[in-house]
């Protein structure tokens, strides 16, 4: 009964920052709209950091379902609503590598033969998201090797700072300086609209 | 520009912030120190950027459609629970164009995103994104070894369960809130525990005048009175 209001009426015209609402008042479309449009880059981003296909999928049902029942804890005045999503996930992936200590068997490069024979499809990008990556790739390109990788470690690896300064046998200042320069640098690029051609 | 208290002690912290990297404890703290310190704001916000734009660089993969079948079932029954529960349907706003307005120059900071909360499961919606800090209450539990946690925030609450056994074949568990002197009421919150038995689900609305909250057994989709003795009681008031 209550479903009745949307399911004829085109929900995809709507704004996701407009379905937000509607979906923190129950309704499935406008979830199922949000899920379209993505779960793409939400799905990447969990098998990027999981780098299993069954934990990336728990992770996504945890962070969507997380969404669905918490819709009405979005702000728009904190950034857009991929920003957000792409948040919870990052947030729920941590947690999962954590909950299953993946973790401490996973090696810094972590494109292993095992991985690579359970991979999901890889899916060829669309122009815009190609464009998109190929923007945040280049401005990741720049970085000197030692800084990009105590991010990369940090942000799809789900470590902290000192379990980086361990594993790299490092000081932990040199590892928070490595991350601040690099994200530095990365944002300038970014500014600049960086792409390696 | 101006620094906060201690803030030498952070020098070089934003980097670590941004990507979720700070442990825990720090991390709140760090939070406290953001609130009072302009410098490391900026800069936070600044590395905030960077730090965003990076899970567009992850390879695009293309979900399995099974998960969205099994996600959207999950939603569509809470979607008919909440709608018996909630009755008359409201009217959904005026339809706007959708705005194609991504820019990497553009993006907001979210401020808050950074902690990354590392216990299984304190992780809902009210825990992470509510201003208060969140009341926990503990649950009895009828099941040996289940232990679970009621956390209330001022817009609702969020279960933490842990060693919770898979419900019976073709039943769920169910969150119930009930009031002083009345008949348990149902949510919306309709959840199974995960692998390693840990589970969360959320609850939101005013929990102002509930006095406990049960945690049953109900077939798939929920029910609208209970059919099962709880499992799990919280006295919350
Ligand atoms: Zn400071």
């Amino acid at each position: 009964m209550a479903r009745a209001q949307t399911d004829h009426m085109d929900v995809r015209a709507f704004a996701d920052e407009d379905l937000i609402p509607m979906m923190a008042r129950g309704d499935a479309r406008a979830f199922e709209t949000l899920y379209e449009r993505h779960s793409g880059a939400a799905y990447s981003l969990a098998y990027r950091m999981v780098g299993k296909q069954a934990l990336a999928e728990d992770v996504i049902q945890e962070a969507f379902l997380n969404l669905w029942r918490s819709g009405a804890h979005y702000d728009r005045g904190r950034g857009s609503v991929r920003t957000w999503i792409l948040g919870i996930v990052h947030h729920r992936a941590i947690d999962a590598l954590r909950r299953n200590s993946v973790h401490a068997k996973r090696r810094s490069d972590d494109d292993t033969a095992a991985e690579r024979l359970e991979s999901p499809e890889r899916v060829e990008e669309d122009v815009a998201r190609r464009d998109e990556a190929s923007i945040v790739r280049g401005a990741m390109d720049v970085l000197p090797a030692d800084q990009l990788k105590v991010i990369e470690l940090a942000y799809f690896g789900g470590f902290t700072h000192t379990e980086i300064a361990d594993m790299l046998e490092s000081p932990i200042g040199t590892v928070k300086g490595r991350m601040r320069l690099g994200l530095k640098k990365m944002r300038e690029a970014l500014a600049h609209g960086a792409v390696e051609a | 520009m101006n620094v906060g208290p201690d803030h030498e002690r952070w020098a070089d912290a934003a980097g670590v912030y941004v990507l979720g990297a700070l442990p825990t404890d720090e991390c709140a703290a760090y939070e406290d120190h953001l609130a009072a310190c302009p410098t490391c704001r900026a800069e936070t916000e600044e590395l905030r950027v960077a730090a965003q734009a990076l899970p567009l660089s992850a390879p695009a993969m293309r979900p399995p459609p099974a998960l969205k079948s099994r996600i959207m079932a999950e939603v569509e029954r809470e979607a008919e629970l909440l709608a018996s529960a909630s009755g008359a349907p409201r009217r959904a706003p005026e339809p706007k164009r959708r705005r194609f307005n991504f820019s990497l120059r553009g993006v907001i900071p979210a401020v808050g995103l950074a902690c990354a909360a590392l216990v299984a499961g304190a992780f809902g919606g009210a825990a992470l994104f509510g201003s208060s800090s969140p009341q926990t209450i503990p649950f009895e539990s009828t099941i040996s070894n289940t232990s679970a946690e009621l956390e209330m925030t001022d817009d609702g609450a969020t279960i933490v369960a842990n060693n919770l056994p898979l419900p019976p074949e073709g039943k769920v568990y169910m969150v119930w809130i009930q009031k002083p002197g009345q008949a348990p009421e149902p949510t919306s919150a309709l959840f199974t525990p995960r692998r390693d038995g840990s589970a969360t689900a959320s609850v939101t609305g005013d929990m102002d005048a509930v006095e406990t909250v049960l945690v049953n057994t109900e077939p798939i989709g929920g029910s609208t009175t209970p059919t099962s003795q709880p499992v799990l009681t919280a006295s919350v008031s």
